[in-house]
């Protein structure tokens, strides 16, 4: 039997706007085995990002448990900021929809970001960012500001930060949604390389590709999961 | 939408940035209302309990670092409202590229805008205004209340008026500047996530990785935003110049007068005078701090004359360091015009004074054998010129045009000035010459004043020699240094209430500089910070980079304020500083102090993000 990588129950999220509560994700109960591929596609406001937050330990639930790696991380809160910041810099690589990346920073310190933090030597966490923006193709924009690279760039450089560190699980939000079809098709060749790498990948699309490439997809509809293919 | 539907709603939508800059807006308004009236206030008060006290060469020191106090003060604020509003106003960049782009005529998307900062600008200045006024009504009740005597005249409305345009004018122009600006800005640029007016598109200089990784980020943070960092170093420079200022030269002045004062009396000083000149001389001198009727007396009458065989006498005690005899006598003196030659002016031949005659104390001495050590502008007197006088700073201010430039009749006889000194006799209502025309004039021989410098030490024993030498002849002895001490507590109570107006700076520039602070993070850094979180940085991590920013903007700060603030007091407004070394350590503590404070207070907003939820802050 393969090892769990997350475990939800009845995961529950709620926004309060002026005097109606919207239910962003209402008792979902989910398990991803290490390694998996998994991709959620739904309508806007189905609570796709919501849900890939509430897994990446960036947001609270209003209810319910989440278990990742066996640590029950919503358990975790205020005081135990410390440990979940280092267990997103080494267990979670975040690819967020609009890149997020840094604007003060060149693309190669963007890259090296993660592993600074993690408490690399500059030296050698420039050598790891000068390899992975190889990876993605984009080494001769190493000392260009993300204001100095097109949507494809900057997601590719996502890309590059959510590895620096290695982590065996990938969140990924929407990666191909701004992205023209070629530029798209070099992002689905990395997530290829990650699922053959075993890495547990979540990823949040309406890509067709990216839904072919999943062991598993999730149709989520209203903050619930109605329907769970390839369990 | 109607013409205010817009900018009132945007306003009331961003309720926390609206809160933050109407909040920082309204207080550096009130504070720098509250501080130039009340400043104004305060020198009135001053100025009224010198009266006749106290010599014109100190209240003048006293009055000028109010007004300087008072001018910092309002420029301080102009600064800090103006940098407000504009920080505030960078965050529309965004908006009016998405107007434009959806068709919106750039004058419309311009007019909501200044609408906005408008309403914000004038709510904050008249709320300001208001309490401004009501803080130093409340301030001059509660200080009266504590025993001073505080008058609550009549608001100079021409000050709140000045203050209250300035702000409106400057806030109104700085904030504009990135309205302007951003229509400038092709729509598709503005509309950019990562675009951010005023952000540099190239990076100069080196990567400081080897300098350590957070400051490396809040260095390249800084130096990308540089018109705001700009901003927040001009405003801290100014409010830093200021609270150096008004604490440097607060403390500094004290120490200063309070050691003119100890100079011109003299200390460990014993006068030996018969029993109505020794209390004539004792009132002349208290009239320093409180007002004193001076009596008639013949001073030329023969009881009051002193044997040169008792200064002989008293100089043969041990520990007497020095006798300084003295004769002293009133009467009228007449200021001599004078011709000034100055060829390049129209007329090189001018005539100065005009002949104004006064009531005042001439006391001749031997300069050989002065005790005290005035400060003086101009020369001491010397043996070789015999017909040189020294005139106190009031009587030289009060009936004379230029007095070095002129002489002055005594007895008669012409006596050239050759400096102006600051002496508390009489409120420096006085004039000294050398002994032995003066003896020669009043056909006197001996002195009627003795003034001895004794050594510490031995003083009871010194004492009981000279009860001994005087005994039986009409003499009575005065230690000065009881009056002395009157006078400099005198002066101290006079600056620690001067000393007031920096704690309200300090207060002042620490809220505003809050509010700086957090709208500066909310505005430009509040997602990037959420970012990093995001991806690992501990909490710790963002508040070593807010500090290292806030770091790096105070010290750059305060180099440039402090060491102006030290050359404005240094060079301009204190002559002839006296510092000691403990003076220092409490200025430099006074400005840790306020740096901590200030350091600290900027540290809130980092903090208030570290608790935040990190999917709040980056969606």
């Amino acid at each position: 039997m393969k090892e769990k990588a997350i475990s939800t129950f009845s995961l529950c999220k709620e926004y309060r706007i002026g005097d109606s509560i919207i239910k962003a994700i209402n008792n979902i109960d989910l398990e991803v085995t290490i390694g998996e591929f998994i991709s959620i596609y739904g309508p806007s406001g189905a609570g796709k990002t919501t849900l890939l937050n509430l897994i990446g330990a960036i947001d609270t639930p209003t209810s319910g448990k989440i278990i990742v790696f066996g640590h029950h991380i919503n358990a975790y809160d205020g005081a135990d900021e410390d440990f979940l910041a280092t267990f997103r810099a080494t267990n979670m690589g975040f690819v967020f929809q609009s890149y997020n990346l840094i604007s003060t920073l060149t693309a190669l310190e963007n890259v090296a970001f993660p592993n600074e933090l993690a408490g690399w030597s500059g030296e050698r966490s420039q050598k790891r960012a000068k390899e992975l923006l190889k990876l993605v193709g984009l080494l001769h924009r190493a000392d260009h500001l993300p204001i100095q690279l097109s949507g494809g760039e900057q997601q590719r450089i996502a890309f590059a930060r959510a590895l620096a560190n290695n982590p065996p699980l990938f969140l990924v939000d929407e990666p191909t949604g701004n992205l023209d079809v070629e530029t798209g098709l070099e992002i689905i060749r990395i997530l290829e390389k990650l699922k053959v790498e075993g890495k547990t990948i979540i990823a949040t699309t309406h890509d067709e590709r990216i839904l072919g490439l999943a062991n598993r997809i999730l149709h989520l509809r209203n903050g619930r999961i109605v329907t769970d293919v390839g369990k | 939408m109607s013409d205010l539907g817009f900018p009132i709603k945007d306003l009331t939508r961003r309720k926390f940035q609206t809160i933050l800059t109407i909040m920082g807006l309204t207080l550096s308004t009130a504070a720098t209302i509250f501080l130039v009236t009340f400043g104004e206030s305060l020198g009135f008060h001053v100025f009224l309990i010198m009266g006749e006290k106290l010599t014109i060469g100190l209240s003048y020191v006293f009055s000028l670092l109010i007004i300087i106090i008072g001018i910092l003060t309002f420029l301080a604020g102009i600064l800090v409202t103006s940098s407000l509003v504009s920080t505030n106003m960078y965050d529309r960049t965004q908006e009016i590229g998405i107007m434009k782009a959806i068709g919106c005529l750039t004058s419309s998307a311009i007019s909501y805008f200044i609408t906005e900062l408008s309403i914000m600008v004038f709510t904050s200045c008249v709320a300001g205004t208001f309490l401004g006024i009501s803080a130093r009504y409340i301030c001059i009740n509660v200080l009266n209340a504590l025993g001073f005597s505080i008058p609550q005249k009549p608001i100079n409305l021409l000050v709140v008026l000045l203050v209250f345009f300035a702000f409106v004018i400057s806030t109104h122009l700085l904030g504009a500047r990135p309205i302007l600006k951003a229509n400038k800005v092709k729509p598709a640029k503005a509309l950019s996530p990562l675009f951010s007016l005023e952000q540099t598109a190239t990076l100069k200089g080196p990567v400081f990785s080897k300098r350590g990784f957070t400051f490396k980020v809040a260095f390249r943070s800084l130096m990308r935003k540089k018109f705001v960092t700009l901003q927040a170093i001009i405003c801290l420079s100014a409010v830093l110049c200021l609270i150096t200022v008004t604490v440097a030269s607060g403390m500094i002045a004290n120490q200063t007068t309070q050691n003119y004062v100890e100079r011109a009396i003299g200390r460990d000083v014993i006068l030996i005078a018969h029993t109505n000149l020794s209390r004539q001389y004792e009132n002349l001198l208290s009239r320093f701090f409180e007002e004193k009727p001076i009596e008639q007396i013949n001073y030329s009458d023969p009881e009051y004359f002193i044997d040169e065989s008792l200064v002989t006498e008293l100089n043969s005690i041990p520990k007497v360091i020095q006798v300084d005899p003295r004769i002293i006598f009133e009467t009228t003196i007449v200021e001599v015009p004078s011709i000034v030659i100055d060829p390049e002016e129209e007329e090189p031949y001018r005539i100065i004074g005009d002949s104004r005659s006064r009531k005042t104390f001439v006391i001749g001495i031997d300069t050989e054998h002065v005790i005290n050590k005035w400060l003086i502008e101009g020369s001491v007197l010397n043996s070789t010129d015999i017909y040189s006088a020294l005139i106190g700073d009031s009587l030289a201010y009060q009936n004379f045009d230029d007095a070095q430039k002129q002489s002055v009749l005594i007895f008669n006889e012409k006596f050239k000035i050759a400096g102006v000194c600051l002496d508390p006799l009489n409120n420096g209502d006085v004039v000294y010459v050398p002994l032995k025309p003066l003896q020669d004039f009043t056909k006197s021989s001996g002195y009627n004043l003795l003034l001895l410098k004794i050594d510490p030490t031995n003083r009871s024993k010194i004492i009981t020699e000279i009860e001994n030498r005087i005994s039986g002849k009409a003499l009575d002895y005065l230690e000065l240094n009881t009056i002395l001490d009157k006078h400099l507590v005198f002066l101290n109570s006079i600056w620690s209430l001067i000393m007031a107006l920096p704690l309200f700076s300090l207060v002042t520039a620490s809220l505003s500089l809050l509010s700086f602070m957090m709208l500066s993070i909310t505005t430009g850094q509040q997602r990037e910070l959420g970012i990093m979180r995001a991806l690992g940085a501990k909490p710790r991590t963002i508040l070593k980079i807010i500090f290292s920013q806030v770091l790096l903007i105070i010290l750059t700060s305060g180099a440039i304020g402090i060491s102006t603030g030290f050359i404005l007091t240094w060079f301009f407004l204190i002559l002839e500083a006296v510092i000691s070394p403990f003076t220092i350590a409490v200025i430099i503590g006074w400005l840790l102090l306020s740096l901590t404070l200030i350091c600290l207070t900027s540290l809130y907003p980092a903090v208030r993000i570290t608790k935040k939820s990190i999917a709040q802050i980056i969606s």
